[in-house]
């Protein structure tokens, strides 16, 4: 499974979501200034202003206009957010990975649920603080997670390994030394059933 | 940063969305083996991504767009299926055959009792399990290769027969290493004509495969536990591939040592009978590189894909015809059992031409013809040969023992 898979809308994100996250912080500014003129601001939009209309109020009441529709959206504070994901969502991670066991990190088969759930649970969080999924300190936080847990997988992440060397090498000689000795012994004993030594 | 990356000009490390491209110099082309994401995409094949002599990547000219070249994992796949379907149905056919001309082997051993001795019983033991390996290898090849579904669900059977797999094939050369420890034994160590007792031997050819096929399960299933066992990309491999090479070794060393113990203190003083004794041990001498050679060239594939293909091409046949090898020099190429047969085969004439005579006329024949066929070949040959030989090597019945394994094989 490809990192797009694992992230949908990383791509599209990088090109736009940077973009969106300068023109909120640059609107949320100027909102909290104009706080209260922009929450009287309903009331003055009719159905259906002109274009004219639009074009004609001065720059700054565009500003507020715009800004109000994002205050509610702009609740996302990212701090809060990188706290939550890692008590809510890092945490049953670890101890679920501790429980796979290290040997088994980069078997996907094994992994996959837990990653799963860690994924779902980042865009709950995301929902929950009405923030963009995914921004910026998700992808920080899951490149974290892969730095830690698959930095030493292999690029296609789900091949199995020999075990270590101490391991195989015995494995193998022994099979060829009781070989061996078997041979040894079949060639003593039909040696002697032929009554010579 | 380091000084490195001030002083060349470099592209940055990238993610393409299937690959990871590390930090290239300019103007290199790096490359890393194909994904395995899609059925398609070979991961012996390399992908490539261009880094241009301005530090940037590889922009397509059409689209303008950053892009990695993975055209190679997929251009050549079709191919390599194809050869591999050839590959697939040539070891089925190989194995077919093998089973055929081995069956019909062990008839003729079992059917003329003449022929019977200790050689030809270890024969008929080596023949039965080549017809094992290779019934449990057409088992495999057309219950579990063609098959990913099973493969995917991985249940305990397929393992199992894999495990048998392994055990036959151990099976086969430890066969072999005893049939090259009894020829030793009889050559060059034994005096007195008295019978060997073959225990020991069946206990190497059939009870001690079990051992090193055991520790591949046991070493399988703790470290390496694919689906169905059917990887050939692990060292595991050798824990049953060691102890085979360890007995062809074994093997050529002891027939090594019967032609020296027969070039030497035989040709001196009978000429005949070393020749007769070189004739005896010629085919087992044949058999064993022949057998073994897989398992030494194996490691060293060519890279040009030409030689590539050619080599899979005779890896597969030395693998999966070594059955029919077997048989048609241990049997059909015996002297022995072309004489048996051509006798029979003249009785059966001669029998059907007498019934047609009869049938048509009144004369009678004479039965000598058919007398001959039963006396039992030791006999005749025991008075036609009536040499003292020399040396504590060679005895008269030692020479029947021989002789009944194979003459001008």
């Amino acid at each position: 499974m490809s990192l797009t898979q694992r992230f949908p809308r990383s791509r599209g994100w990088a090109a736009g979501g940077a973009v969106r996250t300068r023109f909120i912080s640059a609107s949320t500014k100027q909102a909290r200034r104009t706080g209260t003129i922009a929450r009287q601001l309903p009331a003055r939009r009719q159905p259906g202003p002109s274009l004219l209309a639009m074009a004609l109020l001065p720059r700054r009441f565009l500003c507020f206009v715009l800004a109000h529709h994002f205050i509610a959206a702009t609740a996302c504070h990212e701090a809060e957010y990188g706290r939550q994901i890692r008590e809510r969502c890092l945490r049953p991670f670890k101890i679920s990975m501790e429980g796979i066991g290290q040997q088994l990190w980069c078997d996907w088969d094994e992994t996959m649920g837990t990653y799963g759930e860690l994924t779902n649970c980042t865009v709950a969080v995301a929902e929950n603080l009405t923030c963009y999924w995914p921004n910026r300190l998700v992808d920080e936080f899951f490149v974290a997670v892969h730095s830690h847990y698959f930095r030493n997988c292999s690029p296609s992440g789900r091949a199995l390994r020999d075990p270590p060397n101490g391991i195989l090498c015995p494995f193998i000689l022994v099979p060829i030394l009781v070989t061996l000795l078997m041979t040894a012994l079949v060639v003593w004993r039909s040696k002697r059933s032929e009554g010579i030594v | 940063v380091t000084l490195l990356q001030i002083l060349c000009l470099f592209c940055n490390r990238t993610w393409d969305g299937w690959l990871c491209w590390d930090d290239t110099p300019a103007g290199r082309i790096t490359a890393q083996n194909c994904p395995d994401y899609f059925p398609d995409f070979d991961p012996t094949e390399r992908a490539s991504k261009y880094c241009d002599e301005t530090g940037n990547w590889f922009r397509h000219p059409e689209s303008n767009r950053t892009w990695s070249n993975y055209t190679l994992c997929n251009s050549f796949t079709s191919e390599k299926l194809k050869m591999a379907f050839i590959l697939y149905y040539m070891a089925i056919v190989g194995h077919a055959l093998s089973i055929t001309s081995l069956l019909i082997s062990l008839a003729i051993f079992f059917y003329f009792k003449s022929l019977s001795c200790q050689r030809i019983t270890l024969h008929k033991n080596l023949f039965f399990s080549y017809v094992l390996n290779s019934m449990f290898t057409i088992a495999h090849l057309i219950i579990v290769v063609p098959n990913p579904g099973l493969v995917k669900r991985d249940p305990v059977s397929c393992k199992v027969l894999q495990f048998f797999h392994q055990y036959m094939l151990g099976c086969n050369y430890f066969w072999m290493l005893c049939e090259g420890i009894y020829l030793h034994t009889l050559i060059v160590v034994a005096v007195f004509a008295e019978e060997q007792r073959l225990h020991w031997y069946y206990l190497l050819g059939w009870g001690f495969p079990l051992v090193p096929a055991s520790i591949h399960a046991v070493a399988r299933a703790k470290y390496f536990n694919d689906n169905c066992w059917m990887s050939v990309d692990t060292h595991l491999l050798y824990i049953v591939h060691g102890p085979v090479m360890a007995a062809l070794l074994v093997n050529f060393f002891f027939l090594l040592n019967i032609v020296r113990v027969l070039v030497t203190k035989l040709r001196d003083t009978h000429r005949a009978e070393s020749n007769m004794y070189m004739k005896a041990v010629r085919a087992t001498l044949i058999l064993v590189p022949l057998l073994g050679i897989q398992f030494v060239i194996i490691p060293w594939r060519p890279e040009n894909r030409l030689a590539g293909e050619i080599y899979d091409y005779i890896m597969h046949i030395l693998m999966h015809y070594q059955g029919l090898l077997v048989a048609t020099i241990f049997c059909f190429f015996n002297g022995e059992v072309q004489g048996a047969l051509k006798r029979q085969w003249t009785q059966y004439k001669t029998q059907w031409g007498q019934r047609r005579r009869e049938h048509c006329s009144t004369r009678s024949t004479s039965y000598t013809a058919t007398s001959i066929t039963e006396v039992p070949v030791y006999l005749y040959h025991h008075d036609s040969n009536n040499e003292q030989l020399n040396g504590r090597y060679v005895d008269d019945s030692e020479l029947v023992a021989l002789k009944c394994g194979e003459t001008s094989a």
